[in-house]
């Protein structure tokens, strides 16, 4: 009831608008309590926090506790203090798998940053039918990545997919696209196509809000195409990059449907996700399971530290 | 010449990123004995059938999976409107928290699917929740509700406080602020964020593969159960991708401007 002088003051305020008696006082003077900012904006994320509990701290804990005892669903847990997790960082698959993930990502980073920025350089004009075109290039993104993966992998089949028919056109043998060796590259591949446009649309809508007096006041200096991109143009556009490069870390990371869609996880393509849902829902190790969920975890929260501040930071830029 | 050069290259990326589309598409209306043909010609003169199609809506539990998804896709994003749009606002306009709360909303985002996927499981498995719609919906309520606050926190930002503060002046109570000024102003970014949020979880797979099997299947397993078989039937596998993949490419073709801006968790405004 301490707020009420605030309340109080409203009140006066409101009855220099409405006549007095249109409302009655005692019902307002406790809409003005819950409605006082200071009580008002927690209230409004009561229901948010409710979700976080339930679905963030329920499952955190829940695999911390578990990751320290021995587990398979069947007997009851014991404690096992951090076996799992030195199991986990002995075991040769674990270093595999999480060395196949970050192959992976650094292969789909590095394409999918080249390609559009190649193309967002050529894009970066005005031509005959650029909406449409912009469209079409912008489809394969909210495609579900699970359908993607397998009309990919119907595309690269050895004896009937397209793929392989039109290199017979050039004279090139059959590849086997999911064998072991080529199986991770095919899987980086289909990963690239799918999110290319993504890099080529960030990127171009940041080369279009480049500030064009310093480019002009470069080329009368002299500055040749190649010394204005990399003088200019890329320092421009770091935090964009920055932006993209976390991102994809992020999503790269968590990579399931693609493999899935494809190996499953066979021919050397095992990735780390693939690993945790393996031992936790194929072996039911939920032990180990939730060790490695632990792992995975405290390699993504560090990316995200970085993402939030880069993310904040792009956001008070664009509102300036 | 500079400009054949451009129009080529042009050519070039466009064939790369719609001409799998488009062979997708050709392909569902093709006899297995076209699709398996090695002749280049064939490949392209063929009579359509709608044979796939045909298998796809009368063998297979297409249209129950159809239903599933849209009941769980909706009704999530109904439920993830409802908690995040109250809050983004509260971020946006008092920063509530001082950021930290919404560091730990975003950091959910980064969560490996898996984290939730063991508790929940268990959980499920013991309320006997497993292959039931509203466990589904729920886990798609959790994985859409960091994007949805971030998005949408991003669009309330754009509102200009004076606004606000001009109706508390003219007497309006907080909820007619929020109702009658604030909301007309959002109802744009709202419905980009709803359509995201449906997206993604029409999209999603892992939790669908994990917690629903007969019941409550959803498409995105649909999908997966053609890979699943031994014998793999390629043709109503296109027709199945095809359809299932439809509303994503109007969302896209219709949200083009806004796509770079969702995907970004609304930083880059594209």
């Amino acid at each position: 009831m301490a707020d009420h002088s605030k309340g109080a003051t409203l009140d006066g305020l409101t009855s220099v608008q409405h006549p007095p008696g249109q409302t009655e006082p005692r019902k307002r003077a406790f809409m003005d309590v819950i409605s006082d900012d200071k009580y008002y904006k927690w209230m409004l994320v009561i229901p948010l926090i409710l979700v976080l509990c339930i679905f963030m701290f329920y499952p955190l804990f829940y695999c911390m506790y578990y990751s320290l005892h021995e587990f398979g669903m069947v007997k009851a847990a014991t404690w096992t203090g951090l076996e799992n997790y030195r199991d986990v960082l002995q075991d040769g698959e674990f270093w595999l798998a999480l060395g196949r993930t970050g192959y992976v990502l650094c292969l789909s980073i590095g394409a999918e940053l080249i390609i559009g920025m190649s193309i967002a350089v050529l894009f970066n004009r005005e031509f005959f039918g650029q909406n449409a075109i912009r469209g079409m290039i912008l489809l394969p993104l909210l495609i579900a990545p699970l359908a993607v993966s397998m009309m990919w992998n119907f595309f690269l089949q050895y004896d009937f997919g397209i793929v392989n028919l039109f290199l017979g056109l050039f004279g090139i043998p059959k590849v086997s696209w999911f064998a072991p060796g080529t199986g991770l590259n095919t899987i980086a591949a289909i990963s690239i196509w799918q999110w290319a446009p993504f890099s080529i649309f960030v990127l171009l809508a940041g080369l279009k809000s480049l500030p064009r007096d310093s480019f002009e006041a470069a080329r009368v200096d002299g500055g040749g195409p190649w010394y204005v991109f990399r003088r200019l143009t890329l320092p421009n556009l770091a935090p964009l990059i920055m932006i993209i490069v976390l991102l994809r870390t992020m999503w790269l990371i968590r990579l399931f449907d693609p493999l899935y869609g494809t190996t499953r996880g066979g021919a050397d393509t095992e990735l780390l996700d693939w690993q945790i849902y393996r031992n936790s829902f194929v072996y039911f190790d939920i032990g180990r399971g939730s060790a490695l969920a632990i792992i995975s975890l405290f390699l993504t929260m560090i990316i995200c530290g970085i993402l939030f501040r880069q993310l904040m930071r792009a956001l008070s830029g664009a509102n300036r | 010449m500079k400009k054949v050069l451009f129009w080529a290259l042009t050519f070039l990326v466009f064939f790369t990123f719609v001409s799998p589309l488009i062979w997708m598409y050709l392909t569902s209306f093709k006899t297995n004995a076209d699709i398996y043909t090695q002749e280049i010609s064939k490949m392209f003169y063929f009579t359509p059938v709608l044979a796939n199609y045909k298998t796809l809506f009368f063998k297979t539990e297409f249209f129950r999976e159809l239903i599933n998804t849209i009941i769980i896709s909706g009704v999530s994003t109904v439920l993830v409107m409802l908690v995040a749009l109250p809050a983004a606002y509260s971020f946006a306009r008092w920063e509530t928290g001082h950021g930290h709360l919404l560091f730990v909303t975003i950091s959910t985002r980064m969560f490996p699917a898996a984290v939730a996927a063991i508790p929940f499981f268990m959980a499920f498995k013991a309320l006997g929740m497993l292959d039931m719609h509203i466990g589904l919906l729920l886990l798609y309520l959790y994985f859409n509700v960091s994007f949805a606050v971030f998005l949408l926190y991003g669009f309330f930002r754009e509102i200009p406080p004076e606004l606000e503060q001009a109706a508390q002046v003219d007497g309006y109570g907080r909820l007619d602020i929020f109702r009658k000024i604030v909301f007309p102003m959002i109802k744009p970014g709202a419905a980009i964020t709803a359509i995201f949020c449906f997206i993604f979880s029409w999209n999603e797979f892992l939790y669908a593969f994990l917690f629903t099997r007969n019941i409550a299947r959803t498409l995105t397993m649909g999908m997966a159960s053609f890979w699943a078989s031994g014998q793999i039937d390629w043709g109503t596998m296109a027709a199945c991708v095809c359809l299932a993949i439809l509303p994503t490419l109007a969302a896209a073709w219709f949200m083009q401007r806004y796509i770079i801006r969702g995907l970004t968790f609304g930083a880059i405004k594209g």
